[in-house]
């Protein structure tokens, strides 16, 4: 009983039942995509954005944003294929792919953890500066279906059990995660720092070195998925990831990470992605033109927010009725 | 009692001959304190007076500059916050530092989550912050986000945290000042309890009669400095408002003969739901009409009703003769009235603008010609006043910033003296000033009074209220509990009616 009760409460629900929503609508108006391979679509779509999500919930439940992940994949997935063409093989290649990763978000972790600088400000600057780099190495040259290794092509090509196994790769990473930010202390202390980053210094919670570790997890993990974008596309070039940085914080909302801190999972920018990619295809299946698409996308953004406010006073008004009929 | 053979026994916690200095301020000077098992132990002081610093030089927020702190017998290891919860001391804040977006278990244990296999064991600590609740005679819901509970639940879910540390020393900093009666009471039980079980308490207040029916000893600070401890059976009320004012007023204030006119702002029956209520009074010109009491008492949001930034419920306010619109600043200041604020640095200044745009800005419509402000016109007009109060700044075109405290608080009134207003309302207006640049804000306001201006005043320092104030008007818990006049005003006098103590001798 109880646990049904909180599982209507939790934020996720209204995320899933809006996917279900959207998902009926685009059937009854065009069949084919409640279709298998009309599945299939959306699940090879949204794998990208769903693992960058993923990756960067443990940057916002901190209260914290890291602008630079377009940046940083676009790169890291050109870089694979690159080294590939270039004689040296996959792990070399994924090797130097987190390597670069890990280092830009442990230079973002620095800046914001140790020198308190502000993470917008400082992963703004991290997103010109990556692609800055990165327009330089790659001037003028693409990789091409050539030059990317066969086993990032294979994964971008096949399914497991009939699922995509780009999608298999972002669910593996929702679960992992999921129990990590679930079950793991230091993970909790994340939570902990965004819901009142005064109390957390309070708690003895070791707040510098908790966002540091945060940031180089996200950079880690998104320099990794450049493999998973290399996959999918089978080429790159010098705008590979452009812009794709908001499309993952618009996830992250979507399925209730609040900008504010402190609240929301793994499992919520999960399923924040696949709705997104959702409405998308359905935009597509109704035969509305795709530049309603953004402005969709916007105002769902927006009535994320405004429910996260809503619950939020909510749940305030019962717990101080309830406290007060003890 | 047992309790009262503390001497025979050994000190959990002994902190001698402790300094700390905040940049050029010395908060602390030779701070002091000596606690036993078994005992709720006191904190005495006026604001400022460093409990707030020894506390937190205890927490592992700051870090002593000199003095030695034992616990337990052995040298106390000043680290981080987490070294000191780790030694066994659990600080309760006067600001609530709960996780709103975390469960009320989770909040009871963060940082230190119950594990088993290495992963958070949610059930667990569910059920141990349950028996803690229990224990605590509380019916809190573990599963309950700590979001929107009452200071009272969130004080117990502290307490909580400190028992499930196995702390020996509780530090509770000013735990009633936002509870109802019957909260204390329930606290009380909670904190009787917690010393029978041979826990040490600290227990910081400001209600004297708080203090003399709960603690057993007690410790004053004045000035940074330990200036007594005492048995509380030992100890008369009046004994301890001497120990924490001690000092006699001193010749800082230049104080004017006054020049009393005619009443020119009338306050009557001012109420506001949950802050105050049935506020009556009269300001002449001429006269410095102190509001004191203690922090929390409603000193600052009468004067905030009075000039328009809050609404109030009940009453009214009168300026010469004409009602006042309720909630109109704009209004109030054309009215002839100026309020510097409390907070200079969040509410009196902009902080990274000139000084010169800081002085002008309550008269840009004087210096405006053509929709355009006339630079040469501001700069002139706050030339002249920053020479009037004596500011010293390189450039009137530095941010406000750059200033010093006290150059500051002289740039705010500038900027209110500016309008020429019939009543001048000033809220602590020397807090965290140097003594000279003090002395000379209170001669600035002496010869404000003296030129036919009426000044409120809300001051948390008694030697300022005692050397500027013609009249006293103290507040305790939103409502008037006496009015002074200058002749017979004494310390012990505002103290005993702004804290509730039996009327000292």
């Amino acid at each position: 009983m109880n646990a049904l009760k909180n599982l209507i409460k939790a934020r996720e629900v209204p995320v899933f039942l809006a996917l279900v929503l959207v998902i009926a609508v685009a059937g009854i108006a065009n069949p084919s995509f409640l279709s298998a391979s009309g599945a299939r679509d959306i699940l090879l779509g949204v794998a990208i954005v769903a693992i960058l999500a993923v990756a960067q919930t443990f940057v916002i439940v901190m209260r914290h944003i890291d602008l630079s992940v377009g940046s940083l994949i676009g790169f890291t997935s050109f870089l694979i294929g690159d080294l590939y063409s270039q004689g040296y093989g996959l792990w070399v290649g994924l090797a130097a792919a987190l390597l670069v990763g890990a280092l830009v978000g442990a230079i973002n972790g620095f800046l914001v953890a140790y020198l308190r600088l502000p993470s917008l400000v400082v992963t703004l600057g991290a997103l010109y500066v990556v692609r800055g780099i990165f327009n330089d190495y790659a001037f003028g040259r693409t990789i091409t279906a050539a030059m990317v290794p066969p086993e990032v092509a294979w994964i971008g090509l096949n399914r497991l059990v009939g699922i995509p196994v780009l999608f298999l790769i972002g669910l593996a990473l929702v679960i992992v995660s999921g129990v990590i930010m679930r079950r793991v202390r230091a993970a909790r202390d994340l939570y902990a720092i965004g819901s009142n980053p005064v109390a957390a210094e309070l708690a003895g919670i070791p707040v510098a070195r908790r966002v540091f570790t945060a940031f180089v997890i996200n950079g880690s993990i998104t320099g990794l998925a450049g493999a998973v974008m290399l996959g999918r596309f089978n080429a790159a070039n010098a705008n590979s990831g452009l812009a794709l940085e908001l499309i993952v914080i618009a996830a992250c909302v979507v399925g209730g990470v609040t900008i504010a801190g402190g609240s929301g999972s793994v499992w919520g920018a999960f399923l924040g992605a696949i709705l997104l990619q959702a409405i998308t295809r359905t935009i597509g299946a109704l035969g509305i033109p795709q530049f309603w698409q953004q402005a969709f996308n916007g105002a769902l953004i927006i009535l994320a927010i405004a429910l996260d406010k809503y619950l939020s006073t909510r749940v305030m008004a019962t717990t101080i009725m309830g406290s007060k009929d003890e | 009692m047992v309790r009262s053979k503390t001497s025979a026994r050994v000190a959990v916690l002994e902190m001698a001959h402790v300094a700390k200095a905040f940049g050029g301020v010395q908060a602390l000077v030779d701070a002091g304190l000596v606690l036993y098992p078994g005992e709720v132990h006191a904190l005495l002081g006026e604001n400022g007076a460093g409990k707030s610093t020894l506390l937190k030089t205890l927490a592992g927020v700051h870090r002593s500059d000199a003095g030695e702190i034992t616990l337990h017998g052995r040298a106390f290891e000043q680290g981080s916050t987490r070294d000191s919860i780790e030694q066994g001391i659990a600080v309760i804040y006067q600001e609530p530092s709960l996780f709103p977006d975390l469960s009320l278990a989770e909040n009871v244990f963060v940082g230190r989550q119950l594990v088993s296999g290495g992963l958070v064991d949610w059930a667990a600590m569910e059920k141990a912050s349950r028996a803690l609740f229990e224990r605590l005679g509380v019916n809190l819901d573990p599963h309950a986000k700590a979001r929107g509970i009452s200071i009272a639940d969130q004080q117990i879910v502290e307490i909580a945290k400190a028992l499930s540390t196995d702390a020996r020393i509780i530090v509770m900093d000013e735990p009633t000042a936002a509870l109802s009666s019957q909260e204390v009471e329930r606290l009380f039980s909670v904190v009787r309890n917690l010393r029978d079980q041979g826990g040490a308490v600290v227990f910081v207040s400001h209600r004297l009669d708080e203090v003399f029916a709960l603690c057993d000893r007690m410790t004053v600070m004045r000035d940074g400095s330990t200036v007594g401890t005492s048995l509380i059976r030992d100890t008369t009320d009046s004994e301890v408002v001497r120990m924490m004012v001690g000092r006699e007023v001193s010749e800082l204030f230049p104080k004017l003969e006054p020049r009393i006119g005619d009443v020119v702002l009338k306050v009557e029956n001012l109420g506001l739901a949950g802050q105050f209520s049935n506020i009556s009074f009269e300001v002449r010109s001429g006269e410095i009409f102190a509001l004191a009491g203690l922090v929390g008492s409603g000193r600052s949001e009468v004067i905030r009703a009075i000039f328009g930034i809050d609404r109030y419920d009940t009453g009214s306010v009168t300026i010469h003769g004409s009602r006042l619109a309720p909630g109109r600043p704009a209004v109030s200041m054309e009215q002839g009235i100026a309020l510097v604020p409390e907070d200079r640095r969040q509410q009196g200044l902009f902080m990274a603008s000139s000084i010169a745009r800081n002085v002008a800005v309550t008269m840009l419509k004087k210096l405006t010609s053509w929709l355009l402000l006339r630079r040469t016109r501001e700069e002139s007009t706050a030339a002249t006043w920053a020479e009037t109060l004596q500011v010293k700044f390189a450039n009137l075109a530095d941010p406000v910033d750059k200033l010093s405290g006290g150059n500051q608080q002289k740039v705010v009134l500038a900027k209110w003296l500016a309008t020429e207003p019939r009543v001048l309302i000033v809220d602590e207006p020397t807090r965290g000033i140097d003594v000279g640049t003090k002395a000379e804000v209170h001669k600035l306001l002496s010869q404000k009074a003296q030129q036919g201006m009426a000044v409120i005043m809300v001051s948390s320092e008694l030697p300022e209220v005692m050397g500027m104030a013609d009249r006293v008007f103290v507040m305790r818990e939103g409502q008037h509990r006496g009015t002074l006049e200058r002749s017979e005003a004494t310390p012990e006098k505002i103290i005993t009616l702004a804290t509730g103590g039996a009327v000292a001798s």
